[in-house]
C-alpha cells in the first residue's frame, strides 16, 4: 500500500515537475539562439547547427553584459546594494516589532496587530502616487532610498509571520531569563533569536526575491538610469513596436533569475526547516 | 548530514555573500558621463532596443557639439506613470518624449509649456513641418509639441502575389480592394482558407480610421463632439464586416489563430498568408530583416470610389513627440536641445534608423534615396496631403480609443451589425466628451 | 507593571507604528481623499464627492472587470490550492528521494521575475507557434487560440497562475512535516486508508496554513496585473475577456486622466478584500484548529 502511493507520488512530481521546467527549459533554450531563430517558430532546443550553441549563447550573454546603454554590471550592483540594505532592515525591525506583538503583554497589541494585518490588503498602484509626494517631501526621489528605507521600518507579512514563530517559544524561558535579571533587549537577543534563526532565514529569503523582482517601486522612484535595477533593465528589452531582441531579453532574464537561485538552493534546507519551525500556530 | 556537509554549504553562502557585498561595494558606478559642470538636462524617452540606440546616438553628437549643455538620456518603457507621477512631484524632466496621443491631455492640463515663443527664438517655425503634422503639434491654436518620428499610413502590398494572379495593382478604391481580394483569397481543398487578400484585423492597430477612407471623420474639433455614427462610417464599418461574413467568420478566425506575431518571420504578411495589409514605415525594417526577398509596394489606402483623388491621398498620421514639461529648470536649454534633434540631418538620420518617415516639409534626396522602406517617398508625400488626418485630438481620446478597439473585436466577430453598435459608441463616446467638459467648467476653465 | 509593558510594547511596535505613519497612513488618507475628487494628476484635485464611485457603479466595463475579476478568483483559488496540497502531501510522502529536488524545481517558477514570465507565456501561448500547442499537437489534440479566443482567456490566465503555486506548496509541505507521527499511526491503527488519513488528519491539523494561503491568494489574485496586462493588452490580444479589475484601475490612474476613479475603484476593492478576508477569518474560527504552544 505504501509503495503504490510512493509511486502516485513520483508520478504526479515528475508530471509536475515538467509541467512546472519547460517554460524555464524554452526561456534558456531561446537564450542561446541567435536573434533571427529566436523569434522564428521551429520548435527546438539548441540553435542551428547545434554546435554552434556555445558560441551563441557566450555572445547573448555576453551583449547582455556589455550593452552599451542596459548597463547590466551596474544595475547589478544596484540590486545588490538595495537587496543588502532591505533585507537587513527588513529581518531586524520585523523581528522588534514582532517581538513587541508577541512576548510583551501590553493593552493596545491586539489592535496593533490587527492593523498589521490590514496593511497586508492595500494594493500598491493606490499608494504609489501619493507615496511618490511623501518621498519627494523628504528629498528622496533620485536616490536609491525610497526602495529601501521603508524595509528598516518591518513589513506586514514579517510581522505576521515571525510574530506566528515567536508565540510557539514556550514562556517558561521568557520567565527564565526574567528571574535572572534580563530586561527585554536581554532576552531578544540571547533567547529568541538564537531560537528563531530558521525564522529569520525565511523572512530574509522571500524579502531577498521580493526586492530582488520588484521593478514598480524602482520604476516611479528612480529618476536616473544610473540607478536602475535589474528587473527595470529587464524592461528594457521588451519593445513596444520594434522588434523585441526575444534571445537577449531570455538571456537577460536567465541572468536575473541565476543568483536568486543560487540562493535558495543554498539555503534551501534552512528554509524549509524553517518554515516548519514557524508551523503557523496561534 | 554529514558535518562536511554542511561546512562547504556554509562555505558556499558564505562565499556567495561575499561575492555579493563585494560586487556591491566596488562594483561598478554610474555617472560616467561627464558633464564637467555644465547644465544637465534630462530627457527621458520611451524607445527601448534599436530605436533607443539610434537616438542615444543624436544625444551623444549634441553633447559632443557643444560644451554649455549635457544632456541625460533615459529610456523606459512605462513612460506614462513616471512622467505622469515626476511631473505632478514637482521633479519633471527637461524634455519629455511622448506619444502624439498626449499632446492634447498634457497641453489642457497646462502640464507642457507653450513653444509658441520658444521655438522661433532656436530657430524653429511651424513651416518647417509637414503639413499634416501641424495638427498634432499644436492644441487650442498654441504650439506645445515637435515631432521626432513620423509615421503614415500606407497600404503595403505584395507584387509577386498579385503579378501571379494577373491582377494589376496596387488597388485604387474600395470596389479595387474588394477586387483584389477575393481573385487573391485562397482556399484549400479542405475549405480551409490559405491565404488572404486582405484582412482588417492583420494588423489590426489602428480600428478607427475605416471611416475616413468613406469620406467621413471621427471628431470635429471645432464643436467638440464624436462623430462616430455617421453615415460615412456605419458604410465603412459594415463593408469591413462583409469581409469576415463574405469569408466566413470561422474559416477566418481559425486561420487568424494561426498568424504569428508581428516581429517575427512569421507575421501574416511575410508569410504571404495575408497580400495586403495597412502598415506604417516601420514595417520595412520587419520585411528586411525577416522576408528580404518579399517583393512588396507601397501605396495609399483605398478610398470610395467618388473619393478618389490621386493628388490628395487620405491616409493617418501618427508620430512620437517632444515636449518641455512646465517646471523644467531651463526651457531655453531644453528649446536648444530640441531644435537640435530637429534639424534636418538629425531627423533625417533618427528616421533612417527607425525606418521611419520625417516630420518636416523639405526632405533631402539623399534621405529619401537612402532609406531601408522602398515606399519611402509615398509615405513622405502623403504627410503633406491635405486629406492627412490624425488621431481625435481630445483629452479623451485614450478612453475613446480603448472602446473603439473593444467594439471592433466586436463588430469583426459580427457580434452586431455595425448600424446598431456605432450608435452606441457614439453615445459612450459623447457622454466622455460631455463629462469632459463638465468637469473643466467645474473647475472654472474655457 | 502594565504601565512598564505598554511602553515597552510600544517601544518594541515603534518601528513599524513610525513607518506605517510615515510611508502608510498619509497615502492611504490621501489616496481615500481622491476617491472623492476629479484627479487628472494633471492638474490638482476638485471635490466631486461621491460622483466618481456614482460613475464606476453605472459603467458598463466595470461591471465587466468585476465579473472577469470574480471568476479567475473564483477558479484560482480552489484549483491553486488543490494543486498545492496535492503536490505537498505527494513531496512529504515518507522516504521520497529526490525530495529537495523536486520541491526546488517547484518553487523555481516563484523566483522568475514577473515580467519575464509573462513574456516567456505569451509566447508559449501562440496558436500556432507556442510550445503548449505543439505539445498538444503531437498528442493529437487541437490546440485553442488561447489568446484570442474569448473562452480561453480564462484558462490561459488560470493555467499561469497554477505555475506559480511553488511559494504555497513549500508552505503546506512545512505545515504537514509538522503533524505528529503519531496521530498518523492512530489513524492507520484505526484502518483508515491514505485519502482518509488525509482528511481526517492531514487537513485539519495544517488548516491554519490553509487559511492563511487561500488569504493571500484571495489577494494576489483580485489584484492580477502584469500577466494579464502582457497576455491580453497587446495587439494580437483580446479586450473583453481579459480585462480583470487591476488593468481598468491602472487604465483609469495613468491613461485616462482618472485618478480619481483609479482610488475610488482602489478602495472599493479593498473594502471587498476586507469582507471576503473577515469571512474566511469567522469561517476559521469553526473550521481551523489552531495547536497551543509546545
Amino acid at each position: 500500500m505504501t509503495r503504490s502511493r510512493t509511486t502516485l507520488a513520483y508520478v504526479l512530481l515528475a508530471g509536475a515537475a515538467v509541467c512546472f521546467l519547460f517554460p524555464l527549459i524554452w526561456m534558456f533554450a531561446t537564450s542561446i539562439k541567435p536573434e533571427a531563430q529566436a523569434a522564428s517558430a521551429r520548435l527546438s532546443l539548441l540553435p542551428d547547427p547545434a554546435s554552434s550553441a556555445p558560441g551563441v549563447a557566450a555572445d547573448n550573454y555576453a551583449a547582455v553584459w556589455n550593452d552599451a546603454s542596459i548597463l547590466f554590471p551596474l544595475y547589478l550592483r544596484n540590486t545588490l546594494v538595495v537587496a543588502a540594505l532591505s533585507v537587513v532592515g527588513m529581518t531586524l525591525s520585523s523581528a522588534i516589532a514582532a517581538y513587541g506583538l508577541s512576548r510583551v503583554r501590553w493593552r493596545g497589541r491586539g489592535a496593533v496587530f490587527v492593523t498589521v494585518l490590514l496593511t497586508l490588503m492595500i494594493p500598491f498602484p493606490v499608494l504609489m502616487v501619493p507615496l511618490y509626494m511623501v518621498f519627494r517631501d523628504l528629498g528622496w526621489i533620485g536616490s536609491l532610498k525610497p526602495l529601501w528605507v521603508p524595509a528598516w521600518f518591518g513589513g506586514a507579512f514579517n510581522i505576521f509571520l515571525l510574530r506566528q514563530f515567536f508565540l510557539g517559544i514556550p514562556a517558561e524561558l521568557d520567565e527564565a531569563a526574567r528571574l535572572d535579571g534580563c530586561g527585554h533587549w536581554t532576552i531578544f537577543w540571547r533567547v529568541i533569536v538564537p531560537l528563531s534563526k530558521p525564522a529569520l532565514a525565511v523572512v530574509a529569503l522571500f524579502h531577498f526575491i521580493y526586492v530582488w523582482n520588484d521593478f514598480l517601486a524602482p520604476l516611479v522612484f528612480l529618476t536616473h538610469r544610473d540607478q536602475f535595477t535589474l528587473a527595470l533593465g529587464l524592461q528594457m528589452y521588451q519593445s513596444k513596436a520594434g522588434l523585441t531582441p526575444w534571445n537577449l531579453l531570455m538571456a537577460a532574464s536567465t541572468m536575473v533569475v541565476l543568483p536568486v537561485l543560487a540562493v535558495f538552493l543554498l539555503t534551501q534546507r534552512a528554509f524549509v526547516r524553517g518554515i516548519a519551525a514557524t508551523g503557523l500556530k496561534e | 548530514m554529514t558535518n562536511a556537509g554542511a561546512i562547504s554549504r556554509r562555505m558556499a553562502i558564505g562565499a556567495l555573500a561575499a561575492g555579493g557585498l563585494g560586487f556591491a561595494a566596488f562594483g561598478p558606478r554610474g555617472g560616467k558621463e561627464r558633464s564637467d559642470g555644465r547644465l544637465v538636462l534630462d530627457y527621458w524617452e520611451k524607445w527601448t532596443g534599436h530605436e533607443g540606440a539610434a537616438m542615444q546616438a543624436v544625444v551623444d553628437t549634441f553633447n559632443a557639439s557643444q560644451s554649455r549643455l549635457f544632456v541625460r538620456y533615459l529610456v523606459t518603457n512605462s513612460i506614462h506613470q513616471k512622467a505622469l507621477v515626476a511631473i505632478l512631484g514637482g521633479a519633471p524632466p527637461d524634455v519629455l518624449g511622448m506619444y502624439a496621443f498626449n499632446v492634447p491631455s498634457y497641453s489642457e492640463a497646462n502640464a507642457v509649456m507653450p513653444l509658441d515663443e520658444l521655438a522661433p527664438r532656436a530657430g524653429l517655425s511651424l513651416e518647417m513641418y509637414a503639413s499634416g503634422m501641424r495638427p498634432i503639434m499644436t492644441y487650442g491654436g498654441r504650439w506645445y509639441a515637435t515631432t521626432n518620428t513620423a509615421g503614415t499610413l500606407a497600404m503595403y502590398w505584395n507584387k509577386a502575389l498579385f503579378r501571379e494572379r494577373g491582377i494589376e495593382g496596387p488597388p485604387r478604391t474600395i470596389a479595387d480592394l474588394d477586387a483584389a481580394h477575393a481573385a487573391l483569397t485562397r482556399t484549400r481543398p479542405d475549405g480551409t482558407l490559405e491565404r488572404a487578400g486582405f484582412l482588417h484585423m492583420e494588423p489590426g492597430w489602428w480600428s478607427w480610421i475605416w471611416g475616413y477612407f468613406f469620406g467621413g471623420t471621427l471628431y470635429d474639433p471645432a464643436t467638440d463632439t464624436a462623430r462616430a455614427d455617421s453615415p460615412e462610417f456605419v458604410r465603412a464599418y459594415e463593408w469591413m464586416q462583409s469581409y469576415p461574413r463574405g469569408l466566413g467568420l470561422d474559416r477566418v478566425e481559425r486561420f487568424r489563430s494561426g498568424f504569428g506575431p508581428y516581429g517575427t518571420p512569421q507575421s501574416a504578411f511575410l508569410t504571404g498568408e495575408v497580400a495586403m495589409v495597412v502598415q506604417g514605415p516601420w514595417m520595412a525594417n520587419l520585411i528586411n530583416a525577416f522576408a528580404p526577398e518579399l517583393d512588396y509596394g507601397v501605396a495609399p489606402m483605398p478610398v470610395e470610389a467618388s473619393l478618389y483623388d490621386e493628388a490628395r491621398p487620405v491616409t493617418c498620421i501618427d508620430t512620437d513627440v517632444l515636449m518641455i514639461p512646465r517646471g523644467a529648470k531651463n526651457p531655453e536649454a531644453s528649446m536648444e536641445f530640441i531644435a537640435y534633434t530637429q534639424r534636418q540631418e538629425n531627423v533625417e538620420k533618427l528616421a533612417t534608423a527607425h525606418c521611419k518617415g520625417s516630420p518636416m516639409a523639405a526632405v533631402s534626396e539623399a534621405f529619401l534615396a537612402g532609406h531601408p522602406n522602398r515606399g519611402v517617398r509615398l509615405h513622405t508625400a502623403m504627410a503633406s496631403s491635405p486629406r492627412a488626418f490624425v488621431a481625435p485630438s481630445t483629452p479623451v481620446w485614450p478612453e475613446f480609443k480603448d472602446v473603439f478597439d473593444t467594439s471592433m473585436q466586436d463588430l469583426w466577430k459580427l457580434a452586431e451589425p455595425a448600424a446598431e453598435r456605432l450608435p452606441k459608441v457614439q453615445a459612450t463616446a459623447s457622454k466622455l466628451l460631455a463629462d469632459a467638459a463638465g468637469l473643466r467648467r467645474r473647475r472654472g476653465e474655457a | 507593571m502594565k504601565a512598564r509593558e505598554t511602553t515597552a510594547g510600544l517601544l518594541w511596535s515603534s518601528p513599524w507604528i513610525v513607518g506605517f505613519s510615515a510611508f502608510l497612513l498619509v497615502p492611504l488618507a490621501l489616496s481615500l481623499w481622491y476617491s472623492f475628487t476629479d484627479y487628472p494628476l494633471l492638474k490638482p484635485p476638485v471635490y466631486v464627492g461621491l460622483a466618481n464611485y456614482k460613475a464606476l457603479l453605472n459603467d458598463a466595463r466595470f461591471w465587466l472587470v468585476v465579473k472577469n475579476t470574480a471568476i479567475y478568483a473564483a477558479l484560482v483559488i480552489p484549483l491553486c490550492t488543490i494543486l498545492a496540497l496535492a503536490l505537498a502531501a505527494a513531496l512529504a510522502t515518507p522516504r521520497l528521494r529526490l525530495a529537495r529536488f523536486f520541491t526546488a524545481i517547484i518553487f523555481l517558477p516563484t523566483l522568475v521575475p514577473m515580467m519575464a514570465t509573462a513574456m516567456i507565456w505569451l509566447w508559449l501561448y501562440n496558436a500556432r507557434y507556442g510550445l503548449i500547442n505543439n505539445i498538444l499537437a503531437a498528442v493529437g489534440l487541437p490546440g485553442p487560440n488561447w489568446l484570442e479566443n474569448p473562452a480561453f482567456a480564462m484558462p490561459a490566465l488560470v493555467l499561469t497562475a497554477l505555475w506559480g503555486v511553488g511559494q504555497m506548496v513549500v508552505v503546506y509541505i512545512a505545515a504537514i512535516n509538522e503533524v505528529p507521527a503519531a496521530l498518523y499511526e492512530a489513524a492507520m491503527l484505526d484502518g483508515m486508508g491514505p485519502v482518509r488519513r488525509f482528511w481526517n488528519v492531514t487537513v485539519p491539523m495544517i488548516s491554519p496554513a490553509i487559511l492563511f494561503n487561500v488569504i493571500t491568494l484571495t489577494i494576489g489574485s483580485m489584484q492580477a496585473f502584469v500577466m494579464p496586462y502582457v497576455l491580453f493588452r497587446n495587439e494580437r490580444g483580446q479586450r473583453a475577456a481579459g480585462d480583470l479589475y487591476n488593468l481598468y484601475l491602472y487604465d483609469n490612474a495613468f491613461v485616462y486622466q482618472k485618478f480619481g476613479h483609479a482610488s475610488a475603484m482602489a478602495w472599493m476593492q479593498l473594502l471587498v478584500v476586507l469582507a471576503l478576508t473577515g469571512l474566511m477569518m469567522l469561517a476559521g474560527r469553526k473550521l481551523v484548529y489552531y495547536r497551543r504552544g509546545k
